[in-house]
């Protein structure tokens, strides 16, 4: 237990970050911890386990069709696996931190009282609510950035090399490897404070906060392919997206067929526009906390 | 120093109860002029009662002429309260005799407590 | 610093828009430097008016004046106790007292939060979530107090406290109210708890001001009468009144001199609030509606407080 330094006598402004992170203590190691035990499994997949999985491929294509071909699967199986568990736990960051900031952050303060405490000592509601926001938002971006950059590593370790890599545009490895992944987290951040402010009890916002964060997500998945332009050919005969492209859509008939798709070139296009439109909804999802906040203290209660 | 105790189920108003506790502390000595009166945190502290209400009760005896405030030090004993007939005065004999005629007539403590009482009212009524 | 501490003119407060009216037509002024006792039956509106007052509402109609200012501006002179005491349960003591003073900076006053807390043999290393429902009020009280306010709101204090505890903390508070002058509005179902401690009475009923005042001018303005069955209560304003056989007994506010055959006495201070509560329909009195006004007799000034 580290011994807080005792406070001097000034008048300086409260200090409310420090006694937020305090408070939750136990949440920053163990989201320290996850963020450092996964960024670990990210460096080995991007290195030792592509590598691995890369000559393992190599082996088994030089083989050809001879019959006893003698490769490392394991290897292959490795990387396949350990890539899926590394996503799985990136992509669950939105999901904690929306049930986190529902539950523990503001659903728990508002249903013990603690928050009334907070808000009679020396300053306004106003600014508890924004230490409570800025400074969740500060942490879940200084551990998802690295987090999304080294996923997006070990992702692109194996393009080309190892067979069995995802596509880029499979779900979780777009939504985990770029700032995308960012703009998912704070969304969650906002939604779950949304959630703890209106629902003002611990457990249903703890669950309202994962259903919205959800639901944010399920949105961008539907409008992801419609936030840049899309490539498109027609003609006769059934035609296909160029290899590594994203299709979106292909229809017609043998006589008239037209295929949409977004070439790779299309990644970043789309992880910056998608992440745009996460922002702007996190803005819009704080703007609303803010409002319920003084929905629930009063006009003054910025003053 | 007197220690005051507050019976809520007197039915007397907490001020007079301070005002008639002090006076008895003067009658019996236990308070002299020049002493010092309990601060109002010193009683507040211990009766838990308000402060104002020690204060109107000392405001009060102040009134009297009992005490004075003196800014900045307290509330100090002024002169003593010597009227009260001492053990060997003669009314106190004679309410000792009266007590035992009583007594004797078969009046148990509380016949003479309530015949003590209406008469204590009819002479005192007004008084304090 | 002003003379008044709260005033609320036609103050209401409604949750949601259609909601019932937790508070409504309130219009009370409390003097500074008075421990006011807020009276009145379990969501009778004590709890609204002191969360309106400590700045956690906003009102939906009417005006609040608290020292002089409104209520969030006066945000770091107030102190304010919830009725479940809320405390961060995974700090310790020291550490909740170490909160206060980071959170009010250039108020805190740590030698009077540490007395409070010392005073109640707590070690402060013992974590909130495991002290009794006595010591947490005391933590809650130091962290209060140690804002050194000069209103204090708290809401039923005193309830689920052992008598001893009750009796002690309730003498911590009177120690403030004594040495610093500061104005304490505490509310209570039981007014007996507070009888002794408080010189003000706000007697809340169904969200609206039943009783204000000064408690010895509440008490002398009303009087208990027995008089014969027929006897007329007119002119006096009757509280409530009751026929047994030939027996008339009321309580009444005179109007005027009473007749000589009537037996009279001064009410307990219960039986004011019960004969009020029980008769919704009695006339409120409170400064502005008392057309006679009663003698100033308890009005004290707290600069002669402690020497």
């Amino acid at each position: 237990m580290t011994a807080l330094p005792a406070p001097l006598p000034s008048a300086g402004p409260p200090h409310l970050t420090r006694w937020l992170l305090r408070l939750h203590r136990p949440a920053l190691y163990a989201w320290t911890a996850l963020v450092l035990l996964t960024a670990v499994l990210l460096i080995l997949l991007q290195g030792p386990f592509a590598d691995a999985a890369a000559e393992g491929w190599r082996q088994y294509n030089s083989c050809g069709f001879n019959a006893r071909c003698v490769y490392d699967q394991s290897a292959i199986l490795r990387y396949k696996d350990w890539y899926n568990y590394a996503t799985l736990a990136t992509a669950a960051v939105p999901f904690l931190a929306g049930a986190w900031a529902g539950g523990a952050l503001l659903g728990k303060e508002l249903e013990s009282g603690t928050a009334r405490l907070s808000w009679t000592q020396s300053s306004t509601p106003v600014r508890w609510l924004a230490v409570r926001l800025a400074t969740p938002a500060a942490v879940v971006t200084a551990g998802t950035a690295p987090l999304a950059w080294l996923h997006h590593l070990a992702w692109a370790a194996g393009r080309g090399r190892i067979h069995s890599a995802k596509e880029w545009y499979d779900v979780g490895t777009f939504h985990t490897g770029g700032p995308v992944l960012v703009g998912l987290s704070l969304a969650g951040l906002a939604a779950g404070a949304l959630a703890g402010l209106l629902v003002r009890r611990t457990l249903p916002a703890l669950g309202l906060g994962v259903l919205l964060t959800g639901a944010i997500w399920g949105t961008v998945l539907v409008l992801l392919p419609h936030l840049w332009p899309t490539l498109g050919r027609s003609g006769r005969g059934y035609l296909a997206a160029p290899s590594g492209s994203w299709t979106v859509s292909q229809g017609g008939t043998a006589a008239h067929y037209h295929v949409t798709y977004h070439p790779y070139a299309h990644y970043w296009p789309l992880q910056l526009t998608a992440t745009a439109v996460l922002l702007a909804l996190t803005a819009l999802l704080t703007l609303a906390c803010f409002l319920v906040l003084r929905r629930l203290t009063g006009r003054a209660a910025a003053r | 120093m007197v220690e005051y105790r507050i019976d809520r189920r007197s039915g007397v108003a907490t001020y007079v109860q301070i005002v008639q506790q002090t006076k008895q502390a003067l009658r019996l000595g236990q308070l002299r002029p020049g002493d010092k009166l309990p601060t109002a945190r010193e009683v507040v502290e211990a009766t838990a009662i308000n402060p104002n209400t020690v204060l109107k009760a000392y405001r009060e005896l102040e009134r009297e002429g009992l005490v004075e405030a003196r800014r900045g030090l307290g509330t100090f004993v002024k002169r003593a309260l010597g009227t009260a007939p001492a053990a060997e005065s003669p009314l106190h004999g004679e309410l000792a005799d009266w007590a035992a005629r009583a007594r004797e007539a078969g009046l148990d403590r509380d016949d003479v407590a309530a015949l003590f009482t209406a008469v204590l009212e009819k002479h005192f009524q007004g008084d304090n | 610093m002003t003379d008044t501490a709260i005033a609320a003119s036609a103050l209401g407060k409604r949750f949601g828009r259609r909601g019932g009216w937790a508070l409504r037509d309130c219009t009370v002024r409390l003097p500074a430097g008075r421990v006011c006792a807020v009276v009145g039956p379990n969501g009778a509106g004590k709890s609204t008016l002191l969360a309106l007052a400590a700045g956690l509402l906003g009102a939906t109609e009417g005006e609040l004046t608290v020292l002089g200012t409104t209520p969030a501006e006066a945000r770091t002179r107030i102190g304010y106790v919830a009725q479940d005491k809320p405390l961060y349960p995974q700090l310790t003591v020291a550490e909740t007292l170490r909160m206060g003073a980071d959170l009010n900076p250039g108020r805190w006053d740590a030698a009077a939060a540490e007395r409070i807390v010392s005073a109640g043999d707590l070690n402060p290393g013992s974590r909130v979530r495991a002290l009794s429902g006595g010591q947490r009020t005391r933590v809650a009280l130091a962290l209060a107090l140690g804002k050194r306010p000069e209103l204090l709101l708290l809401d039923e204090p005193m309830a689920d406290l052992d008598p001893l505890a009750r009796h002690e903390l309730m003498g911590v508070l009177m120690v403030q109210a004594a040495q610093h002058g500061t104005t304490i509005a505490m509310s209570s179902h039981v007014v007996a708890e507070l009888e002794d401690s408080c010189d003000h009475l706000l007697l809340i009923g169904g969200g609206r001001v039943r009783l204000a005042g000064e408690i010895d001018d509440l008490l002398a303005a009303h009087t208990r009468v027995a008089a014969d069955a027929d006897a007329d209560l007119a002119p006096h304003t009757v509280v409530e009144s009751r026929t047994t056989g030939r027996q008339l007994s009321a309580l009444i506010r005179p109007a005027g001199p009473l007749p000589a055959d009537w037996r009279t006495a001064t009410p307990s201070l219960e039986e004011l609030v019960l004969g009020h509560l029980r008769n919704p329909g009695a006339p409120a009195l409170t400064p502005d509606s008392a057309s006679a006004s009663a003698p100033d007799s308890a009005s004290a000034s707290t600069e002669e407080t402690v020497a």
